[in-house]
């Protein structure tokens, strides 16, 4: 708390960070002066399980499931990486056919991802009914990489070398109907999330990250695409089979809109890349070679060949978050992998937070902080503290959700007038 | 020094760290791997250089371009703990993003690394977290505060050092956890004297 002549200037007021729904609870602390944020300063780690530790302590095919379980919705990202990383280490090359299946998977990722993503944004700022609406349509390709995989989260894709589960001629039809479901949904979603007036009022220069911040500091994917750098690993770095494709970064000035890094401009990266999505899975379909999925087939074979494997490795993705990376390294004594760094992109957009939180309202941290897209569901309840009088004032997620909710109203009550 | 055109080869790279920092790199290797059915390449490099000129190779990965530094990877080698800074430059050019392995060796006896974050801001997490998991001291560090771990794990134990700082006696004791508040896993390792 800061001091001027005698009487107190700002309230700390910490958000977060328990919640049993929650996949990653987390907390900010923020300093405010009336209803104005003046710092933040976020604190994660209250989940940290310390799944490089466990790494460590296995050995290099038994750590693909244990990647696959940092994220449940990012899952194909870090069992990418991973084996990225170690194939990198030990000069495995995957097949043709399994670099494009990889592809098809990782976008269709991008697309459950964003689309999930816009329905959080939505309930943050009180339209439930959008939420709804987006988690209904989030089905479809959870329906399709179900039927591709198997599975509806964790799909136990990957392997070194290539994949585990092909993607067969008759499953096209398929894939054809899901992206024109969305195809047919887009000019919908656009106008909820872009045209919508009201959601312009409250996304529309709200957490500004300004390009020089988000250079400075290291962001990555769309949040820092908004703001008009051009940071895309599939483009800078084409891993898996984007090197073959047609793809363009996409930032707001490419369609005609400023690259201001508000939450107005990262919902529009957003939507944008789930049609760029669409475009990339029907690129790959016709692309598609012939031949095996994995070069590695014989699993004792290539677990005897890790063992005592000698090499580093990095396996770097964009994934719907960002940029994110992998660093393997094998060691010939060692049968358990030697070293594993796993970093996810919510860690590079922490740093975002302070320079997009401050001078905004109180109502605005729940859309602020979504603005990123992390890796935490929602806010789970916060508290304000008159350091004067040490007297607490608690405010539950309902509470804060609903300044939120009224800030809305509010605005809906000026576009009348 | 010359104007430097972005995007720069990998030969262009080695000339460049070559004069800048001439002797004091101990191990320079280009890399470049095959991606796609076209075949296209993507570029590392990975170099070491002397804990002294450390400070001086940041600076000129900076000066190339506003680097993205990625991440840094960190792990005990027994006599000296390795620290590797992923940077990558190059980007926003298709296809020519480079990634640069910066390794330096820290020994035992004096784990300390000056920091990057008056050149590179967005180092600051990355370094807090190599702090708490190896045992380093980042001299400088704008904010030395824990990051990921809980404030009740004890002081000197660091999860990624396999020395006796580290963490294996304590792992056999995690289920314990409600005792662990009580008393420090690590002190009653020591009385058993592990098993």
């Amino acid at each position: 708390m800061d001091e001027k002549d005698g009487e107190e200037t700002t309230y700390e007021v910490p958000i977060g960070p328990i919640h049993p729904a929650l996949k990653e609870p987390f907390l900010i602390k923020f300093k405010l002066d009336g209803e104005e944020i003046v710092d933040a300063d976020p604190h994660p780690g209250m989940n940290h399980r310390g799944i490089e530790f466990m790494g460590m302590h296995r050995n290099p095919v038994k750590v693909i499931p244990l990647s696959e379980r940092i994220c449940g919705i990012c899952s194909i990202v870090h069992q990418h990486m991973y084996t990225t990383a170690v194939e990198h280490a030990v000069d495995i090359v995957p097949t043709n056919r399994a670099r494009y299946i990889r592809t098809i998977m990782m976008e269709l990722e991008r697309i459950h991802s964003h689309v999930l993503w816009a329905g959080v944004a939505a309930h943050e700022i009180g339209f439930d009914t959008h939420l709804h609406f987006t988690w209904k349509i989030r089905e479809k390709v959870m329906d399709l990489l179900e039927k591709i995989s198997g599975n509806r989260v964790n799909y136990s894709m990957w392997t070194f070398g290539g994949v585990r589960r092909d993607i067969t001629e008759d499953m096209h039809p398929d894939i054809d109907e899901t992206l024109d479901y969305y195809l047919d949904l887009y000019d919908k979603l656009e106008d909820i999330f872009l045209g919508d007036p009201s959601i312009r009022h409250r996304t529309k220069n709200i957490g500004i990250l300004t390009e020089e911040d988000a250079m400075k500091l290291c962001g990555v994917g769309p949040t820092v695409r908004a703001s008009g750098v051009k940071k895309d690993v599939r483009i800078d770095q084409p891993y898996a089979a984007y090197g073959d494709l047609d793809i363009d970064y996409v930032i707001p000035s490419r369609y005609d809109y400023e690259d201001v890094g508000d939450v107005f401009s990262k919902t529009l990266v957003r939507l944008k890349e789930v049609v760029q999505s669409i475009n990339i899975i029907r690129q790959c379909v016709e692309k598609m070679p012939e031949g095996e999925i994995t070069s590695e087939p014989n699993m004792a074979a290539l677990l005897n060949k890790l063992k005592s494997a000698e090499g580093e490795g990095v396996g770097r993705i964009e994934a719907p978050r960002g940029e994110a990376m992998h660093y393997v390294r094998l060691v010939e004594d060692n049968e358990d992998v030697d070293c594993w760094k796993v970093r996810a992109s919510t860690y590079n957009n922490l740093a975002t937070y302070a320079p997009m939180f401050l001078g905004e309202q109180i109502a605005d941290i729940p859309i602020i902080a979504a603005s990123i897209d992390p890796c935490i569901g929602c806010m789970d309840r916060a508290e304000i503290v008159d350091v004067n009088t040490g007297e607490k004032e608690e405010y539950t997620d309902e509470e804060l959700h609903e300044l939120s909710v009224q800030k809305t109203e509010r605005m809906l009550g000026g576009i009348d007038e | 020094m010359n104007e430097i055109e972005l995007p720069m080869g990998l030969d262009e790279f080695g000339a460049y760290f070559k004069e800048r920092l001439g002797e004091q790199i101990l191990n320079f290797k280009k890399e470049k791997i095959e991606k796609g059915v076209d075949k296209n390449e993507i570029k590392f490099i990975w170099m070491t250089v002397e804990k002294e000129a450390f400070r001086e190779a940041v600076r000129a990965i900076a000066e190339i371009q506003i680097p993205h530094l990625s991440v840094a990877s960190g792990s005990d080698k027994g006599e000296f703990v390795e620290l590797i800074y992923h940077f990558e430059v190059n980007f926003s050019y298709p296809g020519e993003e480079t990634t640069i392995n910066l390794k330096v060796h820290l020994s035992k006896d004096d784990l300390t690394i000056p920091t990057i974050t008056d050149i590179i801001p967005g180092a600051l997490t990355t370094e807090r977290e190599k702090q708490e998991f190896l045992g380093i001291d980042v001299i400088d560090i704008p904010d030395d505060r824990r990051l990921w771990l809980d404030e009740n794990y004890p002081e000197d134990r660091y999860p990624w050092r396999w020395d006796e700082k580290g963490m294996e006696d304590m792992s056999r004791h995690i289920h314990e956890n409600e005792e662990t508040l009580e008393e420090p896993v690590a002190e009653r390792s020591k009385k058993e004297g592990g098993d």
